[in-house]
């Protein structure tokens, strides 16, 4: 059931994409989510859809397994839309009964659409082509500069490696449970949405209690390897720009700069 | 005075202040070199005993030399925890990296050696364990007894002179129990002092020697056929000596004349088919 859970969907090719450097992926998708909101015309979208298309292309993966990414957030999406649709005053150019249907609707629900679109697609990019634990590591790096005013940078990136670690175990045990608890007659399938709930107590309550007893342990394994938080800890994955890194960040600021020219223009 | 690479002096633990003494007066050293199996039924210290080893816990009274570095010394900590590597039963619960190169690689990440040297480390580790093949894999995704060996690599991946083993092969089924004990015995081989903490009367028989624990005592100490000799009196703290001692000590009953120190079936076929 929960075996072929993939964690952030990472599509593990190789490629020109797949092997940049994650904290100038992570800046690269900062930059992509600003630019997008700066975009007020639809050749500005234009630029975004050609852009995104050719990093795709390189990065190898499907288009497909980009599109699925939309799925979850598809309803949001039509919501926005009709909202914007039928909320936005201007000039009227369709009446349904009480339903008022403007140009400057259409225009800006057409724009929230394809922003909201290139948005999910450009950040999955990012997941999809660079493993959990190498985006931990971009972070932390990130992170680093902000340990001065106090931010558990190392800490933060700690929990993320162990939670990684932890889900697909977590789900095993959440499956074990499951199925103990239905062979004693536990019922987690029919019933109303308050019956339900009320259902999962026996299996978060031993889930909870084992997932505690785990924490304890793995605590003192890890300081039995001599675990003493972030001081001193050196890393075997260093992580280096390369020439491909010097490249990407022509290409990617060539496209930021084609925005904001467009913008003022 | 180096010849003892763990020192026991007198060493007694209780976990809370009012509770019973969990280990109560054990003295015990431990050559280097040498694979010792420590042996008793549940609730008998000997899992306190690796923990208070490892500095995890420190003793309530007596003391404690990992190669001559007290254990309740805090300036030490590091060192012995070094120096005397551990590894859990559960072997879940011990692996803390989402990759496992990059497991092995925490113990020394934390100790702040520099990436080539990890990268050698890790390396020679996972070759060492014979896991070499499976470094880009998630651990979850590995048996049990693959579990445990990268967990033992991790700790040889701090280059440890002493690895204590508290229960590894519990979990485990018995092929996964057999890859832990084979590359125990070669990490023996190959200098690795160790202590193996088990209830498998079959493990035990393949140490150098065997220490038998009751309610924080030890009873007996010796080699395998010194200790399981005394079926009656192991039976007595709630263990089973291995079936082929059993068996012969039954036939010495029935009037055959066998040697009362068989400890394996190899050896009782040799002498019966003689």
């Amino acid at each position: 059931m929960f075996k072929n859970l993939t964690i952030g969907q990472h599509y593990p090719v190789d490629s020109p994409i797949h092997n940049l450097d994650p904290r100038l992926k992570i800046i690269f998708t900062i930059i992509f989510i600003i630019s997008l909101f700066l975009i007020e015309s639809f050749i500005g979208f234009l630029i975004v859809i050609v852009f995104l298309t050719v990093v795709i292309t390189i990065s190898r993966v499907p288009v497909k397994f980009v599109i699925k990414g939309l799925r979850p957030i598809l309803f949001i999406i039509l919501v926005t839309f009709i909202i914007n649709l039928l909320m936005t005053p201007g000039r009227v150019v369709l009446t349904l009964g009480f339903i008022k249907i403007t140009e400057e609707g259409l225009r800006q629900a057409g724009f929230m659409a394809v922003r909201l679109i290139l948005l999910i697609m450009g950040t999955s990019l990012l997941t999809l082509t660079t493993s959990p634990i190498i985006l931990t590591d971009g972070i932390e790096s990130l992170l680093k500069p902000f340990t001065k005013f106090g931010l558990p940078a190392h800490e933060l990136a700690m929990m993320m490696t162990i939670a990684l670690r932890f889900i697909p175990t977590l789900m095993e045990e959440t499956e074990k449970i499951m199925k103990a608890q239905k062979s004693r007659g536990a019922d987690f399938e029919s019933g109303n949405i308050i019956s339900r709930a009320k259902n999962l107590v026996p299996l978060l309550v031993p889930l909870f209690i084992s997932a505690f007893r785990r924490a304890d342990e793995l605590a003192m394994a890890m300081e039995a390897r001599c675990y003493r938080g972030g001081e001193n800890r050196t890393r075997m994955r260093q992580m280096k720009i390369s020439k491909g890194d010097y490249a990407a960040a022509f290409v990617f600021t060539v496209y930021f700069a084609a925005i904001i020219v467009f913008k003022i223009w | 005075m180096n010849e003892y690479i763990i020192k026991i002096d007198n060493v007694k633990f209780k976990y809370e202040k009012n509770s019973d003494y969990a280990v109560k007066g054990v003295s015990l050293n431990i050559k280097e070199g040498e694979f010792t199996a420590i042996i008793g039924h549940n609730g008998s210290g000997k899992s306190t005993l690796a923990k208070l080893i490892n500095s995890i816990l420190l003793p309530s009274e007596g003391r404690i030399f990992v190669k001559g570095m007290d254990t309740s010394d805090d300036t030490k900590l590091w060192n012995i925890r070094q120096t005397a590597g551990m590894v859990f039963q559960n072997p879940d619960n011990q692996l803390v990296a989402t990759i496992v190169e990059e497991d092995i690689a925490f113990g020394p990440e934390n100790l702040g050696i520099e990436p080539e040297e990890i990268r050698k480390r890790v390396d020679d580790s996972l070759n060492t364990v014979g896991m070499y093949e499976f470094r880009k894999r998630p651990p979850h995704l590995l048996s049990g007894g693959q579990k445990q060996r990268i967990a033992i690599a991790g700790i040889l991946a701090l280059n440890s002179d002493c690895i204590i083993l508290d229960e590894p092969t519990a979990m485990l089924d018995p092929s996964g129990r057999k890859e832990v004990m084979e590359t125990l015995k070669k990490l023996n081989a190959e200098g690795k002092t160790i202590l193996l903490i088990t209830h498998y009367m079959d493990e035990a028989v393949q140490a150098d020697r065997v220490i038998v624990m009751d309610k924080g005592n030890i009873k007996l100490d010796g080699t395998p056929k010194e200790v399981f000799r005394n079926i009656d009196e192991i039976k007595k703290y709630g263990l089973d000596v291995p079936q082929v001692t059993e068996l012969t000590q039954e036939l010495i009953k029935e009037g055959l004349n066998l040697p009362s120190d068989i400890i394996e079936v190899k050896e009782l076929v040799d002498i019966l088919c003689q």
